[in-house]
């Protein structure tokens, strides 16, 4: 398993890096213009160029890459060029509002779309039925609306919930619990309907399998059958679906946070990618495929897991 | 914000267990049951850059530093100049000195006193700092101090907007212990009406601000805590103040409904002008544009009144100028000088030998896409085609600047006289990008600048001219949809969109 691991982590700096240069060069492309949009209208020439040289823009390309992979390497993704905050300090108020928001949403997606996802594939007829209309209904409205509609009827109507995050410092836990309930049910509807789906399917071509009836003639109680058997084999299937939503949920999760201002990763990404703030998309960006990356080895790791056959591969 | 790993398990165990049974319970955070304590809560549409003074931005963005930070002069309601840290001031004869007689009782919140050198330090600072509004000092070449309690300014040209200016951004006077660290750009160190609990600030999400003990004007401390809680989405700020999280916040002609439904007060005010920008006067990249008859027509062309009560619900008031109401350079008969006649405007570019038609391009505005299509469809009705190009980008100022757009639809905020001329008018203007004038016009624009008290009055001048010359094409006037709720009281501000941290109250 270690080789293994390492092997992934491994590709996983390599992804990084190149994702990195990418991102670099984008930014590049479109960064003529920054000091005049830091200094605003009125700006002269000399000020821009006094901005410029403070920025170090004035330098080639590479020259600004490799100054910013050092610094990067050491642990410092530098400051926001429009509002001076550390990166770093940035990044780590707002990964935890993002981070509890999926994690919980993820958690309960995993459940409840596993259980959705057998009793519809066990069951068919009419359950099977109703989750697949659901689950049409559910892909097809976007995160953020169902957000609205929450907002409107539980927060606004009746005042179960705050209607815009009330998490601040010293709060206690319940502010971060009311204020994180809308957005993670908004979240969890689409990831619910969505996972059922493919759990649905992957469950079902087990069950057509020989191993299944092999172990069905031997007596073995039927839940031991579904839940030990069958759920082991149509794990990997299941897992590959939640990994590609967790990643998904990354942009979802966006728009929920700006509708219910929540101090998250989300409007600092937007306003910094408006801006061409670099060192923030930077550090927004390096933040997020290293996410991708965990999320992708522990799967594999799980996958590996349960059938032996992929660590080999 | 700092979350233990201890709070995090549990916001995450009790969450869950709360989003499984969708049972929220409890009263919502934030529904203020403590109104007793008389705390402000805004809804803010956008965070600050820095609190360094010298970051400091016009309009609505300087409310939050008005907490913080107290102004050279006081600006009222009503756009009049009242003494605050300047008790008096006055300029010599020619314009070129400004002399200000400071208060000697103040200090800052770090302890340090305010006096002349301290009122120095921060000219000093803003004029150095490159900060967004740095031109408002440009015409100021060097700081004199007189005594302890007074200085001058001694001017490289006469600016008629300087005493506005020193009750803006480039008057805000900050610790000179502080300025120029690190540590103001997040924490205000200034002499003004509020401090900031840096605890319970986080950026991003709200800053928090309580009222300073031993303040010297007490008429300007209201609240016993300030709270501007950052809602850059319109959605979000309309829920939170239809919710009661915020007691006043900006929202737009359509949300604004939703508020009223929910019995909160409206406090409109006419800030920004909309229309376009017809910048090619000399025809250098657009022939037609050169033409007078042809930007006449085609301020002939539109149904100001009617695009205005579809596109913004009546939101404002239609006309053809682009100096506001209360800068001084206002003129009534320019108001309807150019009524919806497409007879007129086909007439016009036929005289201008145009009747086979004209094209434009203007660049698409985010925002304004509705503006734009109905501009299009009714310049089409005279024979004008209007191709919109691809969106503005974060390199929309410089490409104002290198004059890759002949004409754009735009908003532009309304200042005063020599603030507006600055921005549209002058060579110097940004969105004067063609860099256009006339002898006759730099004239009036000299006129200006020399009139002193007359300033205003001789900016009508300019305004008349540029409204012959149609070198805009305005629709309307916006108002700004300011809503607040019964807890408090608001007196608008001119010419801003949010009111000074000042003009609000509780309610009595």
């Amino acid at each position: 398993m270690i080789p293994f691991i390492l092997k992934r982590l491994g590709s996983g700096v390599v992804v990084l890096l190149a994702v990195s240069i990418l991102t670099f060069s984008l930014l590049y492309v479109s960064s003529g213009s920054i000091a005049r949009n830091i200094l605003g209208d009125q700006a002269t020439p000399e000020q821009l160029a006094v901005k410029e040289a403070e920025l170090g823009l004035d330098q080639p390309i590479i020259t600004r890459y490799f100054s910013w992979l050092t610094s990067a390497l050491g642990g410092d993704l530098g400051a926001s060029w429009f509002t001076s905050e550390p990166v770093a300090n940035a990044l780590a108020t707002r990964i935890p509002v993002t981070m509890t928001m999926v994690v919980v949403a993820m958690i309960f997606i995993s459940i409840i779309a596993t259980l959705i996802g057998v009793a519809a594939a066990v069951k068919r007829g009419w359950v099977d039925r109703v989750v697949q209309i659901g689950a049409i209904i559910g892909d097809s409205i976007p995160g953020f609306v169902i957000g609205i509609i929450l907002v409107t009827i539980l927060a606004i109507q009746m005042g179960l919930f705050p209607a815009t995050s009330t998490i601040s410092p010293g709060v206690g836990a319940d502010a971060w619990v009311l204020s994180l309930t809308l957005p993670v049910i908004a979240l969890l509807i689409n990831g619910v309907t969505g996972g059922a789906q493919q759990i649905r399917s992957a469950f079902i071509k087990q069950l057509e399998r020989d191993y299944v009836r092999t172990l069905r003639s031997r007596g073995i109680g039927e839940r031991e059958v579904l839940f030990k058997h069958v759920l082991r084999s149509a794990a990997p299937a299941g897992l590959t679906v939640l990994s590609l939503q967790l990643i998904g949920m990354l942009g979802g999760v966006v728009i929920l946070e700006s509708i219910f201002a929540l101090p998250g990763m989300g409007p600092m990404a937007v306003t910094a990618t408006i801006q061409s703030d670099q060192p923030v998309v930077m550090g927004v960006v390096m933040y997020t495929v290293a996410v991708v990356i965990v999320v992708n080895l522990i799967v594999d790791m799980l996958n590996g897991w349960l059938n032996p056959k992929v660590r080999v591969s | 914000m700092k979350l233990g790993p201890k709070a995090a398990a549990a916001a995450l165990i009790v969450s869950s267990a709360m989003a499984l049974t969708a049972c929220g319970g409890g009263a919502p955070a934030g529904a203020g049951a403590t109104a007793k304590t008389a705390s402000l809560t805004l809804g803010a549409v956008q965070e600050l850059r820095s609190w360094d003074p010298a970051q400091a931005h016009v309009g609505h963005y300087l409310q939050p530093y008005q907490a913080a930070y107290d102004s050279l002069l006081l600006r009222q309601p009503d756009g009049k100049l009242s003494p605050m840290l300047a008790t008096e001031w006055k300029y010599n004869d020619t314009n070129t000195k400004l002399t200000l007689d400071l208060r000697t009782d103040v200090t800052f919140s770090d302890g340090a006193k305010f006096d002349a050198e301290a009122a120095k330090a921060n000219l000093d600072h803003f004029k150095k700092a490159n900060g967004p509004q740095m031109a408002q000092l440009t015409a100021v070449a060097d700081v004199a101090v007189v005594d302890a309690d007074t200085i001058e300014l001694n001017l490289s040209a006469p600016d008629p907007s300087l005493e506005f200016y020193l009750s803006q951004a480039a008057g805000l006077m900050g610790s000179p212990k502080a300025l120029g660290t690190e540590a103001i750009k997040t924490e205000p160190v200034g002499s003004g009406p509020y401090v900031m609990d840096k605890a319970a600030t986080v950026k991003d999400s709200q800053s928090v601000f309580t009222a300073r003990e031993g303040y010297w004007n007490k008429d300007l401390q209201k609240f016993e805590k300030v709270t501007f809680k950052i809602l850059t989405d319109l959605t979000a700020r309309t829920n939170a103040l239809v919710s009661g999280q915020v007691d006043a916040t900006l929202l737009d002609p359509k949300t604004g409904k939703q508020a009223e439904g929910a019995k909160m007060t409206l406090t409109a005010n006419q800030v920004d002008w909309q229309g376009l920008l017809l910048m090619d006067r000399d025809g250098a990249k657009n022939t037609p544009l050169g033409n007078v008859k042809v930007r006449q027509a085609i301020n002939y062309a539109f149904d100001r009144k009617t695009i205005l009560d579809q596109v913004l619900l009546g939101q404002g008031t239609p006309t053809s100028q682009p100096f506001g109401k209360e800068s001084g350079a206002w003129v009534e008969e320019l108001e309807n000088k150019y009524p919806y006649d497409p007879a007129k405007a086909k007439a016009l570019l036929k005289e201008a030998g145009y009747e086979t038609g004209v094209t434009l391009e203007v660049p698409s505005v985010p925002g304004f896409e509705t503006q734009i299509a109905v501009v299009k469809q009714q310049l089409a009705d005279i024979g004008i085609t209007l191709n919109v190009g691809s969106a503005i980008t974060n390199t929309f100022t410089s490409d104002v600047a290198a004059q890759k757009f002949t004409t754009m639809y735009f908003s532009l905020f309304q200042g005063e006289p020599w603030v507006a001329i600055n921005q549209i008018v002058s060579t110097k203007a940004l969105y004067n990008a063609f860099k256009n004038t006339t002898p006759d016009l730099q004239a009036k624009i000299d006129a200006v600048q020399t009139g002193g008290a007359d300033a205003a009055k001789l900016a009508r001048e300019v305004n008349k001219y540029v409204v012959d010359e149609a070198w805009f094409a305005p629709l309307f006037r916006v108002n700004q949809m300011y809503y607040h709720n019964s807890k408090i009281t608001v007196t608008p501000q001119v010419q801003q969109a949010v009111p000074s941290i000042y003009n609000y109250a509780p309610a009595k």
